[in-house]
């Protein structure tokens, strides 16, 4: 009786599991869609878009989960290769590379790569940046550049008619907003310049590198997937650059010091005037610094002009079993409300030429550097670069050891060593990763 | 006279596991395996396997993301030599752990001594040490960072009532170390008080009594009664304080982090750079080569800690 009891019992047990298993090989719509976000103010537009996709996937749950920038980046990394991790993947551009180069990342659907090669809709430097050889590998959803901030007030009070054009007007500008103490200590930053961190110091001396010289620090090499460093063909510019910061940074000229609030709190706070950061600031300094009377503009201009972007692309992983829900939720994220989402909760420009963003730009002026088109601002990027955050680290912890050294003053012999310091800084780490191109 | 008849008496009958533990307790060796055994798996699978592991990679170029794994052989450890942010981090973590272990535990001594004059408050003071040590590093080292603040941080305020200008405590590279060892120094002071505050509690009142009655005075009796029965104590507190004064992380990536808008001075740790190479750089190889010397290097301490603490 026992024996036939348990039998029994086996027997409807497997039944309920077969007939589970067979409902749900029938029904592929089925299951959890997981999406994990490096950058969690961008939660709120796929939030947004969940009804909309229920409609279409009513038994697919959605798992949306966000997680510190760099700690995402760390888990991604572990768990994509091993077949895990999320079904849609955000990725940045500059780790975008490991996961095309790897075989990682599903092929984009035909009429999303249209989209994305149609210069109509995507600017092809943003287009190039998700390819490999002409084929797409996602789609690129919103960039973050850098523009000048500046605080309205201290001009007015320095007489100053506007943001500085050129990047001898940033620095004289600078040197005339700067407030110092009878002592000689600076009480208030000209210019908050970007003095810790190397990759970030590197990008923002590479955005007036930029401008002085017409080309990046890492350039592509000829051969895809390579990288060049500049520093050397451009060794006086990079030089006098460099001895113009340590000029603005020590003696007579100083207008910043690191004993100062620095950075985007610094600005916020009042304690400088000047700053070149990315669109996030705007939200930041209302938040953190709501009486701050400030506007943006573009970046000052040398020889060229043009301003860095960093872009966001999304896609899909390879080993997903729920490839077609993440795209059709891609489909749904380039719609015009989803976009608005991103661009009112997080700052950062959604990059579809097709849509229209005029309404958020009047009420939101001080986007006007980020959002409206100037005729010769160039946009650029960083070409592919699989060492990119390794090589931009080591090279700009070097250059931020130079801004300390008092003796490059007036110095061009010591600076071009320091130039030539970080040239090798960078040469060694891309040469240890195979993708130097001389 | 027959001899008496031996009645055989039914012997009590035994569960199988009753007998195959009494089996056990005879082959002694047996039983220990078998109680321990669990035990050193898991120990094994979760402690040794992970360290195991490390090493064999460390002779990998092992990248996380690409699927070839080639042999390098020692290459890791010959890039060590040429790799200046290793030696800035591991320059910057001899000169934290040698500040922070000597800072803390003197002390910690000195409050432990202090305490002891006073019995009945002593565990009230205790408490008050300690509460530092159970909060988390995390919430600890954000609220560290804004006392750091240059221009609303207490720090500098209170500094300006004696002249002294503005300090950038986390901007600066000498000044970040010592910003560090201020924070650690906070963090762990509490918990060696009590270890200290025990071994003085261990210390028979006798032979201090005696020592009083033999004229010596507080200073001769901390530097040979009170300092050489706490040896063993003092041997511990250095080891262990060590040991978590060179994995230093925490504060570290607390303290720099740009969330706030305002990134600090990269200060360079050993453990940073490990999780930097494994977990940003993605040369997982690479790191378990840091890891290594790492762990070799903190044994090597230790050895000498023991040696020089050793009972003469």
């Amino acid at each position: 009786m026992k024996r036939r009891t348990v039998l029994a019992g086996g027997v409807s047990l497997a039944l309920v599991g077969l007939a589970s298993a067979a409902r749900a090989a029938g029904d592929p719509m089925s299951g959890k869609l997981s999406i994990w976000l490096g950058y969690g103010e961008t939660g709120p537009a796929f939030r947004l878009a969940l009804p909309a996709f229920k409609e279409m996937y009513p038994n697919v749950q959605v798992e949306i989960l966000s997680f510190d920038l760099h700690e995402y980046e760390a888990k991604l990394s572990v768990a994509v290769p091993t077949g895990n991790g999320p079904d849609l993947l955000t990725l940045h551009d500059y780790i975008f590379p490991h996961y095309y180069e790897n075989d990682m990342l599903d092929d984009v659907p035909a009429d999303l790569a249209k989209i994305v090669n149609d210069p109509k809709i995507v600017e092809p430097v943003f287009a190039k940046i998700a390819s490999r050889e002409g084929k797409p590998w996602g789609v690129p959803w919103w960039k973050g550049s850098r523009a000048l901030f500046y605080n309205t007030a201290h001009f007015k009070d320095a007489g100053l008619p506007g943001p500085p054009k050129t990047m001898q007007e940033m620095w004289n500008y600078a040197e005339k907003l700067t407030k110092k103490n009878p002592d000689g200590t600076i009480q208030r930053a000209g210019i908050t310049l970007r003095k810790t961190e190397g990759s970030g110091g590197l990008q923002k001396f590479g955005d007036h590198y930029y401008a002085t010289t017409g080309v990046q620090i890492l350039e592509a090499g000829p051969k895809p997937g390579t990288i060049r460093v500049t520093l050397k063909d451009n060794l006086d510019a990079a030089a006098q650059l460099l001895m113009d910061y340590v000029a603005h940074l020590h003696g007579p000229k100083k207008v910043d010091d690191w004993s100062l609030k620095a950075d985007a709190a610094g600005f916020a706070n009042g304690a400088a005037s000047m700053l070149m950061r990315e669109d996030w600031v705007v939200a930041y300094v209302r938040k953190n610094g709501p009486d701050i009377k400030f506007a943006t503009a573009p970046t000052p201009r040398g020889k060229a002009w043009g301003n860095f972007n960093f872009v966001e692309i999304l896609s899909v992983n390879k080993m997903s079993k729920m490839k077609k829900p993440a795209w059709d939720f891609i489909r749904l994220l380039q719609e015009q409300k989803y976009l608005d989402s991103v661009l009112q909760d997080s700052g950062w420009v959604p990059l579809r030429l097709d849509r229209n963003f005029s309404a958020f730009l009047n009420k939101n002026p001080e986007y006007k550097a980020f959002l409206e088109p100037y005729p010769g601002y160039v946009s650029y990027i960083e070409p592919p670069n699989t060492a990119y955050v390794e090589c931009t680290t080591r090279t700009g912890d070097v250059i931020l050891a130079s801004y300390r050294d008092a003796s490059l003053l007036n110095n061009p012999d010591g600076a071009k060593r320091a130039i030539m310091r970080a040239h090798d800084a960078a040469v060694g780490i891309l040469q240890k990763a195979g993708i130097y191109a001389p | 006279m027959a001899a008496p008849q031996s009645v055989a008496m039914p012997r009590p009958r035994r569960s199988r596991l009753g007998e195959a533990l009494a089996r056990m307790k005879r082959n002694r060796i047996g039983f220990v395996l078998c109680a321990l055994g669990p035990v050193l798996a898991l120990f094994a699978l979760i402690r040794i396997y992970p360290i195991a592991e490390t090493i064999r990679l460390s002779f990998f170029d092992y990248h996380i993301t690409r699927r070839r794994t080639p042999f390098v052989g020692l290459q890791n450890y010959l890039y060590l030599f040429e790799d200046s942010a290793f030696h800035d981090a591991l320059r910057n973590t001899i000169v934290f752990s040698v500040l922070a272990v000597i800072t803390t535990l003197l002390i910690a001594l000195a409050v432990a001594i202090l305490l002891r004059s006073i019995e009945k408050a002593a565990p009230t003071f205790e408490l008050l040490f300690y509460i530092p040590v159970v909060t988390p590093w995390v919430p600890a080292s954000v609220i560290w960072k804004w006392i750091y603040d240059p221009t609303h941080g207490p720090i500098n305020y209170f500094l300006s009532f004696f002249g002294v200008p503005r300090l950038g405590w986390l901007l600066d590279p000498v000044l970040i170390v010592l910003a560090l060892v201020v924070v650690s120094v906070w963090k762990l002071v509490g918990y060696f008080v009590v270890i200290y505050g025990v071994g003085l509690r261990a210390i028979p009142e006798e032979v201090l009594e005696a020592a009083s009655l033999d004229g010596c005075n507080a200073w001769q009796k901390l530097c040979h009664i009170v300092l050489p029965l706490l040896r063993p104590i003092i041997l511990f507190t250095v080891v262990t304080c060590t040991i978590i004064c060179f994995n230093v992380f925490a504060p570290v990536y607390v303290l720099t982090a740009s969330s706030q808008g305002a990134p600090a001075y990269d200060l360079k740790v050993l453990v940073g750079e490990i999780y930097a190479n494994g977990f940003v750089y993605y040369h997982m190889g690479y790191a378990g080569a840091q890891c290594v010397v790492l762990l070799l290097f903190v044994m090597s301490l230790l050895v000498v800690q023991f040696l020089a603490f050793r009972e003469k």
